[in-house]
């Protein structure tokens, strides 16, 4: 190091702790004062995914949120209605439908709507006994491990805006997703990856797009990024063609050095947090093609998930899940379309169901072999239901409605009470029965689960204090453990 | 038993002093536990509980008591819990305080005089008062002193003694005021001239300069359009494209002419409803029509349409009033003195609109819209016709000359020719560009209030208001038009001080209320009120004219103080609200873009017409539901500013939305200034930043001189409008010579960082060390930021 470089630095530091101590918090200097190389672990408080306490301690560390685009249909897969089979072909009774709005309201009032009984076979699993249809035998194989949500009720019936309150708490868009609150309120473990990443698979898009992910009026520090499963997994991660790790080593060092001179001139804290943010950046750069390298998965795990290494299929992005939150990344969100079955129950549902069966199961064994089902959460899930009335809306095939008072979900992990069920439906299908859940107490249990207590999590704008559960919400203490 | 006796009791004299014993004893304790949501300040469902009057009065389902009849009371059946409403919430009362209230009901509901309504609480509040204008206060350093602004500011820094930094250097401070008032940096030539410019005038020609720069209208719409929410799609689920750029260049062109920022107001809410509304004012309207809209299938179109007025309440209390509106939606609100009544009082004005409302209506989605052709359609159109009209004459007289030939039309190869030409020429025919516009319907819509915010519950029906607290309107004035005016009408105190202090956050970080879209009880308070008033007060005297206020502002003394941080203002504030110097300010989204097309050379000065589609990183797009193509601009549209790229809700595009540009999917009244990661990797990867660089170095190269030290001070000029210091001019030429060399001896990695075509005789591995060494340029905080 030259004389004039130790000036330099000598400096800066004088400048920085005299200079830029209020309002930049305690920075370790250590990258910035080391000179030359860039270092392997971050500066802790110049990075605000950096991992903080909650509000009591935590059961699990990460969430594993698989969202099954378009309402996936419960009597089809969990929730399992002899009755409903009995009336099956008669018409609704008129009760149920009093007062209700439906998406599609025109098909349901061209022609009085007759129940639909499932003709998917049920049987029970485990020790648990839980029913689960033909179309997820691999799920069954893990029926223990799942603990059930019936009779859950959502707000809205159109999928843009379900999907924003599943997501966000508000069927309005532009609030901050879960993955954005639980990252504002505890960081990421991960030192070089972000902390809420976002999967897809299937032939489209979730609707609603970014809105579903996005960090609202918290800092855009928290908001989802979209990983690709091929290729780059994250825009403009890879370096400009003709520039190899070398070069932009020492770009990304060289801009450090004339930062640094800007820093010990202006005094500004905020230059400290950029050097930090190149140095992520350059990391990520390493971690993320390391990440999506599957060369270092066994055969038989790769079998298990049925994972094809470059494509992006939900078996892929279940692999990568597990990959992602044992690197420590917080929030992983998986969204895999589409399982909107207005019009045929038959081969859409059966092909759908077949891609996300034994790749979910193969989630949970795997993560539960590696001692990793403890400190994570699962949660699979729709944005609604769908209705125990049929649609027909092609000759001789039958589908569903939206239906928003009474879905199915399911969740594994650690915190709560494995091989169980809560909440319940009425013979038919059609609304809840026993405890009452609802999309705030899903959040406000995730957020307890993590050590998040609800009502504390807030974020002031426009005059008012925000929550993911806005003014809801109660912690499903029943199925905890 | 009690109910048949009641009149009774009500008729008798001596039954009233029973009456109001009883209340006192058995009924005001229970209504005490009602009062915690139900009084005049909190007004729940708009009841109140608390005074005899109140309670006669109703609320937001009218009434809720008949003087002695507990049967036709829905006070009693809530509390009874035999009907829908079931009060308390989640509870129940015992049985014997339910019965009082039965009772105390068929007793007439006796209350004892004197319990009086009170005022409601907030009225009183500052930012509610009129706008009082005080004399600029006295400062010792009158030396420091430039205009008005400045004797507010220094009062305050000597009454905590402390001194103003001094100003910042010239380079500096012309990259400051030409970001600030363009969004892009100055030139090589700008820079050279002010240097150049001894005169004490040097400063104020610049700003004469900028202020009257077509771009300084692109830079200051830019602000306006994240009020504005606007975008070129529809959002939602569906998010398809909507043509709207003739509001964004109406918004543009406005403020270029400088146009009263009243008028500029009036048009946008109400232009269709002025006396023969121009083209240009129905175009402003798009205004409230940038809201996004809902065509998913199966969906309520009442629903979206509802949603749509709700936010344009909440959009004006934000932009203009500076109230969380928003939050008197579903209740009362909690703080200002707001009522859910007021708030659809106000949707009252905004809910005329002849938008769908039903499945029916599909195929007209998004009506109103209308043909805004600009003057060049209007001439290609015309040109079209007449070629039009041309062919098909000369059509008619061969027909003619067939028929009179009496040859078979249908065989011949003449007319199947001319048949074919007009065919084909019609498919061509220019389309004229379309706006979503206000429209009132003949007759307005019933307003009401939604229960809980929702629109399936109807409250009781209200007719369009102005808030109580707030100056009034005549009851023969109050159309959506009249509400216009009055947002920008001389005693509303609101509208002036929300955008002075707009202005301000702008220019120094931080509003002069910091919580710049809610002057609200639990709003901050302003660290200078005389100052925000004096600027109110100035707008107004000033004609409204914008132009004027940014004049004022940039040529103060504490706008052109050095923003380097000082150990002595920052023990005493250390968030500098006294402004003892400038901030330092991260460019916005756009201007990140800008900034590097303007070092680079590249840049389009084009302004305005359609949104244009800049390189996208691949896999960008994949996220939508409805795969949308990028068809990637080409020539100028390439380079164009920020502000033009299309800019789709669902899937925005990264590089803005990475540097915080807003959503789009409500108001935005100050961006997010973020400092991530992806930032780092977009400005180090992304194809754009490569090309930026590539156009820099070749700019350093040719124009810079003709040794290294003499051109990276051009690129430095360039890129920061300053010369570097010695230590980064000692690392950029390391970090050159480093590239260089390995360049001559790869020349094939030259090849690939080159993106833009190489002319003739060009040193490859030469333009690619550079292009690789301007890339740190562009990386560097000090481009990123405004010093």
């Amino acid at each position: 190091m030259t004389a004039e470089e130790q000036l330099l630095q000598f400096e800066t530091r004088r400048h920085f702790f005299s200079r830029c101590g209020i309002g930049v918090g305690k920075i370790a200097l250590a990258s910035l004062l080391s000179g030359g190389r860039i270092l392997a672990e971050p500066t802790g408080a110049t990075n605000p995914m950096a991992a903080k306490k909650g509000h009591f301690p935590a059961k699990i560390k990460n969430v594993i949120y698989l969202f099954m685009c378009g309402g996936p249909s419960q009597f089809e897969l969990y929730d399992f209605k002899p009755e409903l089979q009995k009336y099956d072909g008669k018409e609704c009774p008129e009760a149920l439908l009093k007062g209700k709005r439906f998406a599609f309201m025109d098909t349901f009032t061209k022609e009085k709507p007759k129940l639909l009984g499932s003709k998917r076979q049920f049987k029970q699993h485990g020790k648990s006994g839980a029913y689960l249809s033909e179309l997820l035998p691999h799920l069954g194989g893990v029926a223990d491990d799942l603990t059930f949500v019936r009779g859950v009720a959502t707000e809205n019936f159109n999928h843009g805006p379900a999907k924003c309150f599943a997501n966000t708490g508000s069927v309005r868009f532009g609030r901050p997703s879960m993955g954005s609150w639980v990252t504002y309120g505890i960081g990421s473990e991960s030192t070089d990856l972000p902390g809420f990443v976002v999967l897809q698979s299937g032939p489209r898009g979730p609707r609603g797009g970014a809105a579903l992910w996005a960090s609202g009026f918290l800092p855009t520090a928290y908001q989802g990024v979209p990983f690709r499963s091929g290729g780059d997994p994250i825009l403009n991660l890879a370096r400009p063609a003709g520039v190899t790790q070398a070069h932009q080593q020492k770009a990304i060092e060289t801009i450090r050095d004339m930062n640094l001179s800007t820093l010990a001139e202006t005094g500004d804290g905020e230059i400290a947090t950029r050097i930090a943010q190149y140095e992520m950046a350059y990391r990520m750069q390493s971690s993320g093609p390391e990440l999506i390298d599957f060369s270092t998965e066994s055969k038989e795990t790769i079998a298990m998930y049925g994972a094809e290494p470059g494509k992006a299929t939900y078996a892929n992005n279940c692999l990568l899940a597990r990959r992602l939150v044992e690197r420590g990344v917080r929030f992983v969100q998986l969204y895999h379309a589409d399982w909107d079955h207005h019009a045929d129950l038959g081969t859409p549902l059966t092909d759908v169901a077949r891609e996300i069966d034994q790749p979910s199961a193969a989630l949970i064994r795997d993560l539960k072999k590696r001692g990793l089902l403890d400190e994570t959460l699962v949660i699979w899930s729709g944005e609604f239901g769908r209705t125990p009335m049929g649609e027909s809306r092609e000759n001789g095939k039958s589908g569903r409605n939206h239906h928003i008072d009474a879905y199915t979900l399911w969740m594994a992990g650690g915190g709560i009470k494995p091989g169980m069920a809560i909440g319940g439906t009425d013979e038919l299908g059609f609304s809840p029965a026993g405890d009452k859940v609802e999309v705030h107490d899903i959040h406000a249990t995730l957020l307890h689960l993590l050590g998040l207590q609800h009502e504390k999590l807030t974020f002031r704008f426009q005059g008012r204090d925000f929550r993911l559960t806005d003014v809801k919400g109660t912690v499903l203490k029943n199925m905890l453990a | 038993m009690l109910r048949s006796i009641a009149p009774l009791f009500a008729a008798a004299a001596f039954a009233q002093d029973a009456g109001v014993k009883f209340f006192e004893t058995d009924v005001r304790p229970v209504l005490a536990t009602c009062q915690g949501c139900h009084n005049e300040r909190n007004k729940m469902s708009g009841l109140a509980l608390d005074s005899r009057e109140a309670v006669l009065a109703g609320g937001n389902r009218g009434a809720v008591l008949k003087p002695g009849s507990a049967a036709e009371s829905v006070l009693i059946q809530a509390v009874e819990q035999t009907g829908a409403l079931k009060m308390p919430p989640g509870g129940k009362l015992k049985p014997e305080q339910a019965a009082a209230l039965r009772k105390w009901v068929d007793m007439g509901a006796p209350w004892p005089a004197g319990n009086k309504v009170s005022k409601r609480a907030g009225a009183d509040h500052w930012a509610f008062q009129p706008v009082k204008r005080h004399d600029p206060p006295a400062v010792k350093n009158t030396a420091w002193v430039r205009n008005p602004v400045d004797n507010f500011i220094l009062a305050r820094l000597e009454k905590e003694g402390l001194k103003p930094s001094p100003e910042m250097d010239k380079p500096g401070l012309l990259r400051r005021v030409s970001l600030d008032l363009t969004g892009l940096p100055p030139t090589a030539q700008e820079l050279r001239e002010f240097l150049a410019d001894s005169s004490p005038e040097a400063y104020d020609k610049v700003v004469r300069r900028l202020l009257s720069s077509p771009h300084y209208g692109e830079r200051w719409g830019r602000h306006w359009l994240d009020i504005a929410r606007y975008a070129d799609s529809d959002g939602y689920t569906i998010d398809a494209p909507r043509t709207m750029w003739r509001y964004r260049d109406w918004v543009i062109d406005r403020i270029n002419e400088d146009v009263p920022f009243g008028e500029f107001v009036v048009e946008q809410f109400a232009g269709d409803l002025l006396p023969d509304a121009t083209q240009d004012q129905l175009i402003a309207t798009g205004f409230h029509r940038n809201t996004p809209s809902n065509y998913e299938g199966g969906i309520d179109f009442e629903q979206y349409r509802v949603e749509a007025v709700v936010d344009r309440v909440s959009t004006t209390g934000a932009a203009f009033l500076g109230l969380t509106l928003g939050c008197a939606r579903c209740h009362d609100h909690k703080y200002d003195p707001v009522s859910q009544k007021e708030f659809y009082q106000l949707f009252a004005y905004l809910n005329n609109v002849n938008e769908i409302t039903k499945e029916a209506e599909r195929p007209e989605f998004n009506r109103p819209v209308m043909e805004v052709p600009t003057p060049d359609e209007i001439e290609r159109k015309k040109a079209f016709r007449s070629q039009f009209q041309a062919l098909s004459n000369e059509f008619i007289k061969y027909i003619r000359d067939l028929n009179a030939a009496r040859a078979d039309a249908r065989k011949d190869l003449g007319f199947k020719e001319r048949m074919a030409n007009l065919r084909a020429l019609r498919q061509r025919e220019p389309k004229y560009t379309t706006a979503l516009v206000m429209q009132e319907l003949a007759t307005p819509r019933e307003a009401y209030i939604h229960l809980s915010g929702d629109f399936t519950r109807k409250g009781i029906a209200v007719k369009p208001a102005i808030p109580a607290f707030l100056p009034q309107l005549p009851p023969e004035k109050n159309t959506r038009l009249d509400f216009a005016r009055w947002l920008v009408a001389a005693n509303n105190p609101l509208t002036p001080r929300v955008t002075m202090n707009r202005f301000w956050q702008q220019y120094f970080g931080k509003g002069i209320v910091e919580t710049e879209d809610d002057f609200g009880a639990v709003g901050s308070k302003p660290s200078h009120p005389e100052l925000l008033d004096w600027l109110a007060s100035e707008f107004v005297r000033q004609k409204w004219s914008q132009k004027e206020m940014h004049r004022l502002i940039v040529t103060s003394a504490v706008y052109r103080q050095s923003s380097k941080n000082r150990d002595d203002a920052a023990e005493v504030d250390p968030y500098n609200k006294l402004l003892a110097k400038q901030n330092r300010l991260r460019l916005e989204a756009e201007i990140v873009r800008d900034a590097g097309l303007t070092a680079s050379g590249l840049l389009s000065r084009k302004i305005g017409g359609p949104s244009v589609y800049p390189p996208l990183p691949e896999g960008a797009n994949s996220v939508t539901q409805v795969k949308r193509e990028w068809q990637t601009s080409t020539g100028g549209d390439r380079y164009r500013r920020g502000i033009y790229t299309y800019f789709q809700r669902s899937a925005a595009f990264p590089g803005l939305l990475v540097f915080d540009a807003p959503d789009a999917t409500s108001t935005c009244t100050r961006r997010n200034r973020s400092n991530t990661p992806l930032q780092a990797l977009t400005t180090l990867n992304d194809l754009a930043f490569i090309e930026f660089s590539q156009g820099l170095a070749r700019r350093a190269l040719k124009d810079g001189g003709a040794t290294d030290a003499e051109r990276i001070d051009y690129a430095f000029q360039l890129a920061g409008a300053r010369p570097p210091r010695d230590t980064e001019r000692r690392k950029f030429q390391e970090f050159l010579a480093g590239r260089l060399e390995e360049f001559r001896t790869s020349p094939e990695r030259a090849e690939e960082m080159l993106k833009m075509p190489v002319k003739d005789g060009e040193d490859k591995p030469l333009l690619a060390a550079w292009t690789s060494a301007s890339r740190l340029l562009l990386n560097l905080d000090s481009f990123l930021t405004r010093e």
